[in-house]
């Protein structure tokens, strides 16, 4: 049975019908057309699928329709605002971070949410927030670099 | 030469739109009218096929049509053709297609599949390949002899050879009577997947006029047309190919892997385009993995560790299907016994057929197997004579202009170069230093011991093969470059725009690459065997020349100049001697072609030289269009206590030819590496005693994760190959092929046990040191 979720979306109003055991991931995906947000497992092991949810970062893949309504949910489509990208993008490009990209999305939403809460996260910290989502490509370095990188730009800007 | 764009770190094209999340990859497209696919899989290893019972499926409201095997006589197979669309009569393994479900969404073909009842028979089943092949096995295929098979496919008197390979060169007989030692030993590679971040995903659809059109982050879109095309005695112009970014392959996205199934249902479908995805499950269970291996070496030497002779026999584990096994059983056979002069070598491969999920190409094909083996011996060797791991190396290496065991001349060698940059990297030599950022307390005593190992690799690539492409400058001064290499993630699109703009002299801002479509985008052998750069990237270099040459041949009676008069520059054609005077490219097709016009040149490469290679011998002068040379070297600790291994630091030297794009080759060589950690330290497919993978998930195979990663010390060395583009070779599959040898090298200098089977968990060092203290009491 559908029910109405009115949900904030990237800062937008948004009102969707969906059966309450629909995922957000696939509400995203296949409702809103919202693909950046990518599906690596379906069971909540490897990140990919990583948006923040009322300021935390989630697996949208282990989120059911019915606990949205009145939630704040910003994807990786959310990021880039008038003024461009976001830091954490720009940082990810800087510094090489991106092969076949499959993780980039998740991997930035991580890093977003943990440069909201910490704008100035150790390595070891920076590591343990990125835990979770697992890259095939890169083999971590340059990503870990991005983020370090972008917490310094956050920081010089404040 | 100075160049522009060649050997700079230019920024890859695509990333912003992976940034932005903008980039559709295969498991993110869709089309209108879309109806979804899934798979009923054998829950079975081995077993007749009794009965399949869709009655109860068929009835469920929004189920477009069920198929199995028997509706599909379509046998496919690049080398051995073995393999139906879906089981026909019987299963081989546990995760085999035994039925397909088309229905109007993800939810009821699912719930279809799971009403789909398959009645089996059990046969008796290996997991083995040891067992698999020994005398009185029932066969896995029984009409294996009947399969039509590619001219050098071999058997031997065993049950259940998929494939044998041989390698023969000087007499191993009497090179082990010249020795003064000889030395012989067992190494085993467990089963492993690619695990790239993209499951599988394919949509197919059948037109009006038939043809059969995919919808496929494949790897090889050429090479699946033509698989496809002999399948189902279509020409090849009745299959196209589309490709869409592909996140991640590793060799797993080649070949025919969910396709069939598309195409299965979308043949009864009639126009609707049906889309299969696998879940992370199937992915795991039912696509693609690496061979485990067997790995027999045995060693002649002189006392000052000159080598003799080296035979070797290798039992490749191919699983129920022969997919690429052969090619894997030759080309990770062939080069086994490392690089290194040896007057006298014999190598066996056999790709063995078992009741397991398929194996077939994964990045490295075959290498990273042989060199755990082949490394570790010669450290073996090297311990028992005294002498230093680098230096026996260095001692018996390819050097410029040796003639290999296969029999191939070779130049352009950077080995000793890697392998000297790889062991100053990590301080080699130097015993329990300090190392930056990390204190160092009383190691001696401590239950936490500390060494160094190294190892070194040769890779060839797969020849001959062909690539062609073409590169277009429009109206407007855009330029395109047409080619099927396909960007899985290795930034083969920023290296192909970087040639095509070098030697047009256009600025890179204005070339894009098109995605691969076998009806549009030209012949390409495939993405694969680290073959692209120099293959491709010649065929786009050639391609972009051609486009010069024809923009300076129509410019020259425009500007009124001889052709040799003028000069291509920054996206225009000017005056040598005069440079205010000139045309832009732009301006000069729309002067030939009116307004809408557009130029092509175009470009082919092949690797021609040499003789193929002899079955009986191996020997060819032409295994390889180029050989990629790296030398790894590693820094571990080991708790004695509890077995764990740390890896502290490892560095990655890495012959290259000429780095197109430097920091392009950082990141596959990093990539590479961690890829190479984790086979070495966790990853194994694990299965019961009834063939079925236990750990099919994220959460219980256990990929390298970024609190894993050691610090990481990437090199790259520039040994110049003849023929390859500005003298690059390849690169993307060396990166993991020694890695695991250089730490199990390292747990052997930090506590002197030589463990000879992979992952090195802390179970398996904890036993192997408890195992030696009983050996000691």
């Amino acid at each position: 049975m559908k029910q109405k979720i009115h949900l904030t979306l990237n800062g937008k109003k948004v009102s969707i019908e969906a059966p309450a055991h629909r995922l957000l991931l696939d509400l995203l995906r296949d409702e809103l057309e919202l693909t950046g947000t990518k599906e690596g497992c379906g069971t909540g092991d490897c990140g990919a699928c990583t948006v923040i949810l009322n300021g935390k970062p989630v697996n949208s893949c282990l989120v059911l329709s019915g606990e949205l309504d009145g939630a704040d949910v910003v994807t990786i489509e959310g990021l880039q605002t008038e003024k461009g990208l976001d830091p954490v993008q720009r940082a990810f490009i800087q510094a090489a971070s991106v092969q076949c990209g499959y993780c980039t999305p998740g991997m930035i939403m991580m890093a977003k949410a943990l440069l909201d809460e910490n704008p100035s996260p150790t390595e070891e910290e920076i590591r343990f927030a990125l835990a979770g989502n697992l890259c095939r490509c890169t083999g971590y370095t340059k990503i870990i670099q991005a983020v370090r990188m972008a917490a310094e730009e956050l920081r010089s800007r404040q | 030469m100075e160049f522009t764009y060649i050997g700079k770190s230019v920024r890859r094209l695509d990333v912003e739109d992976k940034v932005t999340g903008r980039t559709v990859y295969g498991y993110d497209l869709k089309l209108p009218g879309m109806v979804h696919g899934k798979a009923v899989l054998s829950s079975r290893p081995h077993a007749r096929i009794i009965r399949i019972d869709l009655e109860e499926a068929r009835k469920l409201p929004g189920v477009l049509t069920i198929v199995t095997g028997r509706d599909l006589p379509f046998i496919h197979g690049e080398s051995v053709k073995d393999k139906p669309f879906l089981a026909i009569d019987k299963v081989r393994f546990i995760g085999e297609p035994v039925a397909a479900v088309a229905a109007v969404d993800e939810e009821t073909a699912q719930k279809a599949a799971s009403l789909i009842r398959v009645e089996y028979e059990e046969l008796p089943a290996y997991f083995d390949p040891k067992e698999a092949m020994k005398s009185g096995a029932h066969p896995i295929h029984e009409h294996y002899d009947s399969y039509e098979k590619a001219p050098f496919i071999r058997s031997a008197p065993f049950p259940n050879i998929c494939h044998y390979s041989r390698l023969r060169y000087g007499s191993v007989e009497q090179g082990f009577s010249q020795s003064d030692l000889i030395f012989e030993e067992r190494y085993e590679v467990p089963t492993i997947q690619h695990a790239a971040m993209e499951p599988h995903s394919a949509i197919a659809q059948v037109d009006e006029n038939g043809k059969v059109v995919l919808w496929v982050a494949n790897d090889a879109p050429h090479r699946a047309q033509t698989e496809l095309a002999e399948a189902l005695k279509l020409p090849l112009e009745k299959i196209r190919f589309i490709n869409p970014y592909q996140g991640g392959g590793f060799g797993s996205k080649g070949g025919l892997k969910v396709e069939p199934l598309a195409v299965a249902l979308a043949l009864q479908l009639k126009g609707r385009p049906v889309r299969i995805k696998f879940n992370r499950e199937e992915t795991f269970t039912s696509t693609l993995t690496r061979h485990e291996a067997i790995i027999d070496i045995k060693s002649g030497v002189k006392k000052d560790g000159t080598l003799v002779a080296r035979e070797m026999k290798i039992i490749w584990g191919t699983g129920a299907y022969a997919e690429k096994g052969p090619t894997v059983c030759i080309r990770g056979s062939m080069p086994a016994p490392g690089p290194y002069r040896i007057p006298h070598v014999k190598v066996d491969g056999y790709a063995v057929y078992t009741n397991k999920a398929v194996a077939g190409s994964f990045r490295g094909y075959g290498i990273p197997q042989g060199a755990w083996a082949c490394e570790q011996h010669m450290d073996m060797i090297a311990q028992a004579l005294a002498i230093d791991p680098l230096e026996i190396r260095l001692k018996n290496i390819f050097v410029e202009g040796d003639e290999t065991y296969w029999g191939e001349r070779l130049h352009g060698v950077g080995l000793k170069e890697t392998l000297l940059k790889a062991a100053e990297a990590i301080e080699w030599g130097k015993k329990d230093q300090g190392i930056k950022g990390l204190r160092v307390e009383g190691l001696k005593g401590s239950r936490v011991k500390r060494g160094k190992g190294i190892a070194c690799i040769s890779k060839p690539t797969r020849t001959p093969t062909t690539s062609n492409a073409y590169v277009q400058v429009a109206g407007d001064g855009t330029v395109q470059v047409f080619a099927s290499t396909v960007e899985i993630g290795q930034g083969a699109n920023t290296i192909l725009a970087m040639i095509a703009a070098e030697e047009l002299k256009a600025p890179i801002d204005w070339v894009t690459v098109a995605q691969p479509d076998t009806d549009i985008t030209p012949f390409d052998a495939s993405t694969t065997s680290s073959r692209s750069t120099y293959h491709m990237g010649n065929a786009v270099r050639f391609a972009a020349i051609d486009a010069r040459e024809k923009l300076v041949e129509i410019a020259a009676p425009m500007l009124e100049a001889e052709r040799h008069a003028l000069l291509v520059e920054n996206g225009k054609i000017c005056l040598r001697d005069a440079p205010q005077m000139a045309l832009t490219f732009g301006e000069v097709i729309r002067r030939r072609f009116g307004a809408n016009g557009s130029l092509q040149g175009r470009g082919s490469y092949t690797f021609t030289a040499g003789k193929d290679l002899d079955p009986e011998t191996g020997q060819s002068s032409r295994a390889s269009a180029f050989y990629m040379y790296a030398a790894q070297a590693a820094e571990v600790e080991v708790d004695e206590e509890t077995g764990k291994v740390r890896v502290l630091r490892i560095s990655a030297a890495h012959d290259v030819g000429k780095a197109i794009n430097p920091l392009n080759c950082i990141q596959q060589i990093e990539g590479g590496l961690v890829m190479g950690y984790g086979a070495a330290l966790h990853e194994q497919l694990i299965t019961d005693a009834n063939g079925r993978i236990l750990n099919p998930s994220f959460l219980d195979y256990h990929l390298p994760t970024s609190l894993d990663i050691p610090e990481l010390i990437p090199i790259i060395v520039e040994a110049p190959e003849a023929e390859g583009p500005y003298g690059a070779k390849g690169l993307g599959e060396p990166g993991l092929a020694p890695t695991a040898a250089a730490i199990g090298n390292a747990v052997f200098d930090a506590i002197g046990v030589r463990i000879r089977e992979l992952p090195l968990t802390p179970e398996r060092v904890y036993r192997a040191l408890q195992q030696q203290k009983k050996g000691a009491a």
